[in-house]
């Protein structure tokens, strides 16, 4: 096992265990993820660094229940994620996770607030209680005079606020954001990340990026290189691959 | 937003779309619509001529053409014979009729008819092509019984130098001595008519014929009771044989009955031929439907691939996302069948006679076709019956178009949600 790193914190929310992904690409296998230890506080943000292909994102998706390990255990929120059938993956996605997307993801026919408003619409919220959250969170990322635009009639930038305001409509204890300013500018992805460590402050949210500067504004960072968790470091004691934060626990 | 809601909001995402689509799954109704009503039409007149042409049986004298005046066919019915068959069940109408010849130079000779006015004037030699068509002056009216008047074939009017100019003068004197080899004389004096009306037949023996009240007849050619032919009209094909069979037992022995051998291979092969092809029709148009619903599905699948994986992502149940391309289908094939509502009440009499040209008239003998296809009311109606059909192929296309598309809605990872990246 090479290099299995475990971020610390208060308590955990999210608990890899020897993780590992292969898929299949024609004829030959691909190892994605190969024997994560990983352990993620609640609240605050991580970030998880590496060149492309290194398996940054397979890991999100692993944690976000969107796609299941080959071997190896993820446990989220005290659930194993391995054992559960799909139609309770889908109840883990709706009331767990938040999701940001690099496109926003942003369904063109419907306007802001409704977009904001299907989680919880798929969570079986009321419609009063469906309008006043989704009028209030985007009220949150400055969108209250945007609530009837359709994505096509907002910016890069306001799609994406949209899509964060979407991401904690349920009050999820964990958001994740793939690459969340791939497709905004410098200046607007900045104001994207300090709109997702204020969220920070209050759950867990864990962003994929190439933007090694934006990834500094993490409380903790996780690099990661060929399918393998490298180090775990905290953006104030960068040098520090093996601090007291991060941890080697298994050499073998 | 429910979504049932947002499927239905989905139809409108690309109008163009929706218009082409529309279009598409409009045109499949409108076959469904024209087919069904073309057989709901034949099937209407089919049962009209089951009870007015077809289902009529004759009555001679036994061995006899039954011409009052033809050499060896003299031999008239028992004037009893009317009573009895009107006394039958399923006996709808009985028309007796008298007939004798008249030699006419270059000819040989013409056909004199005595019917009641009102009864359908069958024409000697082409029974079939009853009540032909009056070209100037009028027909027999129930005043012209006992009166010595007549319309007049154009063949006939021609020879006797009656032209439809001067009808209003025109006379026409038989003379019953009058012979020729197959007629022999009747000591009666002559007898001159006065013609009201001419009328044309299609046909050269058909033209040179002459209609007179029943009674008219009788007192010139001093016939007072028996009847030359006496034709039974049954009330429905159907009992054309039952009532054959009563005939045959009440007068077999005195009548010779020809009865209309091909009412049952007519009723079989018309209706069979109409129902096999609107039945085809509605089995093309719902086949047509699915095919073009499974293709729209599978597109719109395919294009909002993304889209569904965000649904999956963001906590969407399967169920809730196929309600919502089910309920997009659904719309998308009500909006086809509205569109096609619409054009055929358009076109729909116009399609109808084509469709009836092109598919249904091979199927019918040829002696009715022409008769057929001018009679049909083709009306573009919509019965409540064939609105029910057209909910039940809208929701059975849309299913089973959809189907595949399901598939793959349930199929597809969360994943995919990533892939639009």
């Amino acid at each position: 096992m090479n290099n299995p790193v475990v971020v610390n914190g208060d308590k955990a929310l999210i608990t890899l265990r020897e993780v590992s992904k292969m898929y299949r690409k024609g004829q030959e296998s691909v190892r994605a993820l190969e024997a994560i230890d990983l352990t993620v506080p609640e609240k605050g943000m991580v970030a998880i660094v590496g060149p492309s292909g290194s398996g940054k994102s397979s890991l999100l998706h692993l944690i976000g229940a969107m796609d299941r390990p080959t071997t190896g255990d993820v446990i989220v929120a005290g659930q194993s994620l391995n054992a559960l059938p799909e139609a309770s993956l889908t109840t883990f996605r709706r009331k767990t996770v938040g999701f940001i997307f690099q496109s926003f993801n942003l369904i063109p026919n419907l306007s802001a607030l409704e977009n904001v408003m299907l989680p919880m619409e798929f969570n079986g919220v009321p419609s009063p209680e469906r309008h006043r959250r989704a009028r209030q969170l985007l009220d949150r990322v400055g969108l209250a005079g945007r609530l009837s635009h359709r994505p096509r009639e907002l910016s890069g930038g306001e799609q994406q606020r949209v899509a964060i305001a979407r991401a904690s409509a349920n009050n999820p204890p964990l958001i994740l954001a793939d690459e969340p300013t791939g497709n905004l500018d410098s200046k607007t992805g900045q104001m994207i990340y300090e709109l997702l460590k204020d969220i920070a402050r209050e759950r867990t949210v864990i962003v994929v990026t190439h933007a090694e500067a934006l990834a500094q504004m993490a409380e903790r960072i996780v690099h990661m290189s060929d399918g393998k968790l490298v180090t775990a470091e905290h953006p104030a004691e960068p040098s520090r691959n093996t601090s007291e934060q991060t941890r080697r626990t298994d050499d073998a | 937003m429910s979504m049932l809601r947002f499927g239905l909001r989905n139809l409108f995402r690309n109008v163009t779309r929706l218009v082409v689509v529309a279009l598409l799954v409009a045109f499949p109704f409108l076959l469904l619509l024209v087919m069904q009503a073309v057989g709901s039409a034949v099937e209407r007149q089919t049962d009209i001529l089951q009870q007015n042409v077809n289902n009529t049986l004759q009555l001679r004298a036994r061995g006899s053409m039954g011409h009052v005046n033809m050499v060896g066919n003299e031999d008239i019915l028992p004037q009893e014979a009317v009573e009895k068959a009107k006394g039958l069940e399923h006996v709808a109408k009985v028309e007796p009729y008298l007939l004798a010849m008249t030699p006419t130079e270059g000819h040989n000779f013409a056909m004199v008819v005595g019917v009641h006015p009102g009864d359908t004037r069958r024409l000697e030699s082409h029974g079939e092509a009853g009540n032909p068509k009056i070209i100037a002056g009028r027909d027999l009216t129930e005043a012209d019984r006992g009166h010595r008047v007549a319309i007049i074939g154009q063949g006939f009017a021609k020879w006797a130098g009656i032209t439809p100019e001067h009808l209003d003068q025109a006379t026409l004197t038989l003379d019953l001595t009058r012979t020729h080899p197959v007629i022999f004389a009747l000591p009666r004096p002559p007898a001159t008519l006065t013609i009201v009306g001419i009328y044309a037949s299609g046909y050269v023996f058909g033209d040179m014929q002459l209609f007179m009240p029943l009674d008219t007849f009788r007192d010139m050619y001093g016939v007072p009771k028996g009847i030359s032919w006496l034709f039974v009209r049954a009330d429905t094909a159907d009992h054309v044989p039952q009532v054959e069979q009563k005939l045959r037992t009440l007068l077999g022995e005195a009548a010779d009955i020809i009865a209309p051998t091909n009412v049952a291979e007519f009723q079989h092969t018309t209706t069979r031929a109409v129902l096999r092809l609107a039945q085809g029709g509605i089995v093309l148009s719902a086949a047509l439907m699915v095919i073009v619903v499974f293709f729209v599905m599978l597109l719109v699948v395919r294009e909002r691939a993304w889209e569904i994986g965000t649904f999956k992502a963001l906590g969407a149940s399967n169920g809730g996302i196929v309600v919502s391309f089910l309920t997009e289908a659904l719309a998308l094939c009500a909006v086809g069948a509205l569109l096609s509502m619409l054009l055929f009440s358009i076109w729909g009499g116009h399609l109808m006679q084509k469709a009836f040209g092109l598919g249904v008239a091979p199927f019918l003998p040829a002696e009715y076709k022409d008769t057929l296809i001018n009679a049909l009311t083709l009306a573009p109606d919509i019965s409540p019956d064939t609105f029910g059909l057209l909910v039940v192929v809208c929701i059975a296309a849309a299913l089973a178009g959809s189907a595949w598309g399901m598939r793959q809605i349930v199929r597809l990872s969360p994943m995919e949600a990533i892939r639009h990246e």
